[in-house]
């Protein structure tokens, strides 16, 4: 009996990655010949020749003044100049490049997740030169062309600091894994800055936003609206189609995706740089307040300090929130009184959960640094009372249980004693 | 030991006493060449000179050829592999070895063990386990800069291997493969694992590598066999023990009977419990040994009753696959330190766990292998000191062969483990994995199979793309995550214990043809002891809820089969039968479970089993009478081919090293095929992997060693211990008698193909 006859009768037992339709592909030829050239040509793409094999390269210009979303690109050499000329430090600071020296990046690929068998079908850049953006993407005409592919890539680029959304733990290690596999016959991969967007757009987000895809972020945030866009999901099977068929239309479609997924990452960064100046009107007093925990949590206290301050003068919950950011800032450099005034004002701002963190924060004050044992058992007596009202503990109960708590007042009333007696 | 000798109930039963004298270390001074930190290391931990094997096994590794190694438990195997290991890299810091254990567990022991060496040699070597519990933020320091890399074969199939990129460093430089525990790469798994290894082979070639491998098997007849088979190498075989071993007294217990007629005995799990809890109440370290799972719960259960005022009950704890990991290191740790005084363990416990010396070893029937015997009897008495080992016989036809024949025993060779790693279903699976990993080349052979024929239903299915003269993977998915190593089926079925509403927990899993028989509706499963029943087993989403219940019974479901025969591959006729081999289309499905009561093993009630039929594709051998024993009668007829069939049943797996369970025997009155009597022998798996191949090739003493075995059977009309109690008639007996010996009419020689 023959294999395939075998293997046909045993499909049931087959893992999947199986489709209907059966359709065979010829070897290619040995001369190059580029399907459908002309039709690429009207869009802009070009075959990349080395050797017996090429690749296909989709070349755009934008003027600067093309706006994309609530802003044109222009605005990004102004955020470029802001780094340059107010230094702040901060992860995606741009102090000491050009805007020429950003390389905005996406790719495309036949799977999700790592691994050696996920290829890259296209890799997409953009950066600024002169007067325009150019936007270039390479195309991989077939399995097997990732030579060209790589080439054609390396040869072009000459940045410093790759931008990505969500880059440094898939994009970038994928590009890795993929070069590795053609790494004797291309240039090596050079060693970049990178800022990975997918990360500060989860601080500045995650209050208002569920999930943080990039076209997520777009609609929401950056005013970016896309037309009969292909979602990337179906970007592999169109990928499959595609090597089958040879016919450019659905690639099209991907490459416009990509193209939008670019020029986005140009105007998140411009956004993400103003919000972190504080220079965009349409900023939000939770947009603002998450910049400064931002600067707090880098430890850098100047930059958090001013804007939490200007937000603690409105009696709103973010002016709360600044607070507590701040005395526990104040708690860190060892400045008691500070850190106490501001705990005490959160204590009495009426959002339940942050006033049981004053309360117990006030204890740890009173009790160590203060030594005033009856105010310090005082404010545990107001953490317990609040916290017995507290229907949502799951989120509490990281930080404090109602039998900490008692134990903290055993200690205190024995310390309070110990100090009687002595007197 | 006295004490039992003396015991006049004890000894009535003994039918066999058989002690294996101690024996003497055989040992070499330490080879010229051994580095100076190796020494030094060795020196610390006592180790002046090398038994004969570790000697061999450092002298061919060093020459460069594969090895596998044959050593009983506690002979020093890891130094076969350690020594020449470490003292490759002492002297090329740059190379690499990648070490493969079948369980996590080994992992863990053989790390620390080889650790120690390198501590003691103050040598930079890291060497480190890579499996699942391997923390997100060391892995990058394993695959850059581990020395010794200690894995499993699951690991390797779906993380490493598809990974490949990321271990340049070690592809690049690896010099050994260490496999351990070769035995258990036998079956469905071996035939996986062969594959797994053809990979490897695949990306080291890529990588410009080529390591030797060395294995270490326990023993088995055909080793050399099977290491080749697993890692097409040409390998030499070290079985030249030079280990000491301590005097082990080995005893064959029958059960006394208690239904003369029916020739039934007393349960042995019952005489397991009597004779653990007698040694347990006198402190004594012991592991028993049982067949099943259900079985290491039930007998769990009783110790743990027994002794539960005298000793704790957490002093008797039990050990099989299903338990989460953490439970079982637990129980490990506790073993070691003395804390736990008895453990009941499936086979699991059979493998080089390092739990520490126990004085008896107490075996619930016979394991099902002569090489799995011996590996559960080395559990008792290490190195020094005596040893009991007891196997109490249970009434299976098996049991009772073995039990009746010691010389069988004591003196055949040990089963041959049959691999085939052909198996088109598990070869086409990691051809799509290997795919992923690197495009196949034109005329590429992946190991010794052709691939052109393959490589093209690939592309059919469109899970592959031909470019030139290249195959590209071209699919979205990951192959090896749906590619298990260890199942036949792809899904587990996940048991969640919902006793308590507020703490929904999932207990353990199993693979998805066992659940049909043990966690069907209303099922009893046993877990740690702990009784729960199925309230519901959803099909579709591959979950068994459970719930906590206090039950005095358990349940035993009912397996229906139908066969019919695809295609004939090889055929012989003779006078009185024809033997054929080839694809068979098995369909089985659960129908009604039996409650059966602890104490007295009686039915208790029963109920019907509502699951979807299951279907399976695989390679079956039959033999078909050519007399139609008309003056028989069809109702004889059956009911001697029922009894013949459940007789083979149980011989069968002796001869080709396999589970019970992944061989079935089922009877036809009238084939479809051929419309004859037939017996067919089937694998458990899709697509075969060597079991019925082998029982066609070796048909004619499969036939004559059933034939002894029923002859021998003291009853009248069949029992459980030869042709079982499915058949009613007082001519049962001598009509599968008469059956077997006209499937054995033609001469024997003629038979042998």
């Amino acid at each position: 009996m023959s294999l395939k006859n075998k293997l046909n009768r045993l499909k049931p037992h087959l893992t999947g990655g199986s489709q209907t339709e059966s359709g065979s592909n010829k070897p290619e030829l040995p001369f190059i010949d580029v399907p459908y050239r002309e039709k690429w040509e009207q869009e802009q793409v070009k075959p990349f020749f080395l050797e017996q094999d090429y690749c296909l390269i989709r070349e755009v210009k934008y003027p600067l003044s093309q706006q994309h979303g609530r802003y044109c690109f222009q605005d990004f050499l102004t955020a470029i100049d802001l780094w340059n000329q107010h230094p702040i430090s901060h992860p995606l600071a741009a102090e000491g490049h050009r805007a020429e020296d950003l390389f905005f990046f996406d790719t495309e690929t036949t799977g999700l997740g790592g691994g050696v068998g996920n290829t890259i079908f296209l890799l997409g850049y953009a950066s600024v030169s002169g007067e325009h953006l150019i936007l270039r993407q390479h195309i991989l005409p077939h399995p097997g062309a990732e030579v060209p592919l790589y080439q054609s890539f390396l040869e072009k680029v000459n940045y410093r600091t790759l931008v990505t959304y969500n880059g440094k733990s898939f994009d970038w290690p994928q590009v890795k894994t993929r070069h590795t596999l053609v790494r004797e016959n291309v240039p090596k991969l050079p060693e970049f800055g990178h800022f990975d967007l997918f990360h500060a757009a989860r601080r500045l987000w995650k209050h208002k936003l569920e999930r943080m895809k990039l076209s997520i972020v777009e609609k929401e945030v950056l005013g970016v609206e896309r037309v009969d866009d292909i979602p990337g999901f179906l970007a592999p099977m169109i990928y499959f189609d595609f090597i089958e068929r040879k016919q450019p239309e659905g690639m099209l479609g991907i490459i416009k995706h990509n193209e939008i997924d670019i020029l986005s990452l140009v105007t998140l960064y411009t956004h993400l740089t103003f919000q972190l100046y504080g220079i965009d009107q349409k900023q939000t007093r939770p947009e603002s307040f998450e910049v400064g925990r931002w600067f707090s949590s880098l430890g850098e206290k100047n930059e958090a300090t001013k804007i939490l301050t200007n937000l603690t003068t409105d009696g709103d919950i973010t002016s709360y929130k600044a607070k507590l950011i701040l005395a526990y800032q104040y708690k860190k450099e060892r400045n008691w009184i500070q850190a106490r005034d501001l705990f005490l004002s959160v204590a009495d701002s009426g959002d339940r959960q942050m006033m049981i963190e004053a309360n117990l924060e006030l204890a740890k004050i009173y009790e160590h640094r203060l030594k005033d044992y009856e105010l310090a058992i005082n404010y545990c007596q107001n953490a317990i009372s609040l916290l017995t009202k507290e229907t949502n503990l799951t989120k509490i109960k990281k930080f404090f249980s109602e039998e900490l708590l008692h134990t903290r007042i055993k200690r205190l009333k024995q310390k309070s004693a110990k100090l009687l007696f002595k007197e | 030991m006295n004490d039992l000798k003396i015991n006049k109930k004890f000894n009535e039963n003994i039918v066999t006493w058989h002690t294996i004298d101690k024996k003497p270390a055989h040992a070499v001074p330490m080879p010229e060449g051994i580095h100076r930190l190796l020494r030094q290391s060795l020196h610390t931990r006592g180790i002046e000179q090398l038994y004969t094997h570790q000697n061999s096994a450092f002298e061919k590794v060093m020459e460069g050829k594969s090895v596998v190694a044959v050593t009983p438990t506690a002979s020093g195997k890891t130094l076969c592999y350690n020594l020449p290991v470490i003292q490759s890299i002492l002297t090329n810091p740059s190379a690499r070895a990648l070490y493969m254990f079948p369980t996590k567990a080994l992992a863990q022991d053989q790390k620390s063990e080889i650790n120690e060496l390198i501590e003691a040699s103050g040598a930079e070597i890291n060497s480190y386990t890579y499996d699942g519990d391997t923390p997100a933020n060391i892995r990058q320091r394993v695959r850059q800069a581990g020395h010794v890399v200690i894995t499993n074969p699951d690991m390797l199939h779906s993380a490493i291997l598809p990974h490949h990129t990321k271990w340049v460093s070690l592809f690049e430089n690896l010099k050994f493969v260490v496999i351990d525990e070769l035995h258990t790469y036998r079956g469905v798994f071996g035939s996986h694992v062969a594959n797994v290894i053809r990979r490897l082979k695949r990306i080291c070639h890529y990588y410009g590598s080529n390591p030797v491998f060395i294995c270490t098997s326990a023993t088995i007849a055909n080793p050399l066999e099977l290491a080749e088979t697993l890692t097409e190498e040409k390998m030499v075989l070290i079985d030249n023990n030079g280990a000491p071993s301590g005097t082990k007294h080995f005893l064959f217990y029958n059960p006394p009977i208690i239904n003369k007629p029916l020739n039934i005995r007393r349960s042995a799990t019952l005489e397991v419990r009597n004779l653990a809890g007698e040694l347990l109440r006198n402190k004594i370290q012991t592991i028993v040994f049982a067949r099943s799972r259900v079985r290491v719960e039930i007998i769990l259960t009783y110790l743990q009753e027994l002794v539960k005022n005298q000793l704790g009950a957490k002093s008797i704890m039990g050990y099989r696959g299903g338990y989460l990991p953490t439970e079982r290191r637990k129980i490990e740790k506790g073993l070691r330190s003395g804390d736990i005084y008895g453990v009941v363990s499936t086979n699991a416990l059979e493998l080089g766990v390092d739990i520490g010396q126990l004085q008896v070893c107490i075996m619930t029937g016979y394991p099902g292998t002569i090489s799995s015997a011996w590996q559960q009897a080395g559990r008792a008495g290490r190195r020094h000191g005596e040893a009991l080992v007891i196997m109490v016989a249970s009434s299976s036809p098996l049991d009772q062969y073995i039990i009746q024949n010691p010389d069988y025993f004591f003196n055949k060779s040990p089963e041959t483990a049959r691999i085939n790693p052909d198996n088109l279903i598990i070869l086409i699976d990691h051809m799509k994995c290997a795919a992923y990993e690197l495009p196949f080349k034109e005329g590429e052979q992946f190991g010794n199979v052709g691939t052109e024929e393959l490589l093209e239903y690939l592309t059919e299915e469109r899970v592959l793309y031909r470019n030139g003269d290249k195959w590209y993977w071209m699919n979205d998915s990951f192959p090896a995550h749906n590619i298990s190593l260890r199942s036949a089926s792809q899904e587990n079925v996940i048991i969640v214990d919902q006793s308590d509403v507020a703490n929904v927990k999932v207990i353990g899993e199993m693979d998805r043809f066992s659940s049909m028989t043990l966690l069907h509706d209303e099922a009893i499963y046993l877990h740690q002891g702990v009784q729960f029943q199925v309230e519901k087993l959803d099909w579709e989403e591959k979950k068994a809820f459970v719930r906590e219940v206090d039950v005095d019974y358990y349940t035993d479901a009912n397996l229906a089969v139908q066969l019919k025969v695809l295609e004939v591959d090889k055929l012989q006729s003779r006078d009185g039968a024809e033997i054929g081999y080839g694809d068979v289309s098995v369909r089985a499905m659960a129908t009604i479970f039996k409650k059966i009561k602890f104490e007295s093993h009686e039915n208790i009630g029963s109920g019907p089993i509502h699951l979807p039929e299951e279907e399976l594709h695989t390679s079956a051998a039959w033999i078909s009478l050519n007399k139609s024993f008309a003056e028989m009668g069809h109702e004889r007829l059956e009911q001697g081919l029922i009894g013949a069939a459940h007789a083979l049943n149980h011989i069968s797996p002796l001869f080709v090293m396999a589970d019970p369970q992944d061989i079935h025997v089922i009877p036809q009155v009238k084939a479809d095929h051929n419309e004859k009597p037939t017996i067919f022998f089937y694998d458990r798996y899709p697509g075969g992997i060597g079991l019925s191949e082998k029982i066609h090739s070796g048909m004619a003493e499969v036939l004559f060693e059933t034939l002894k075995m029923i002859n021998h059977c003291q009853c009248h009309s069949g029992c459980p211990s030869c042709i079982g109690t499915d058949t009613a008639s007082e001519t049962a007996k001598n009509d599968a008698i008469n059956i077997i010996e006209s499937f054995l009419q033609p001469s024997l020689t003629d038979m042998e193909v």
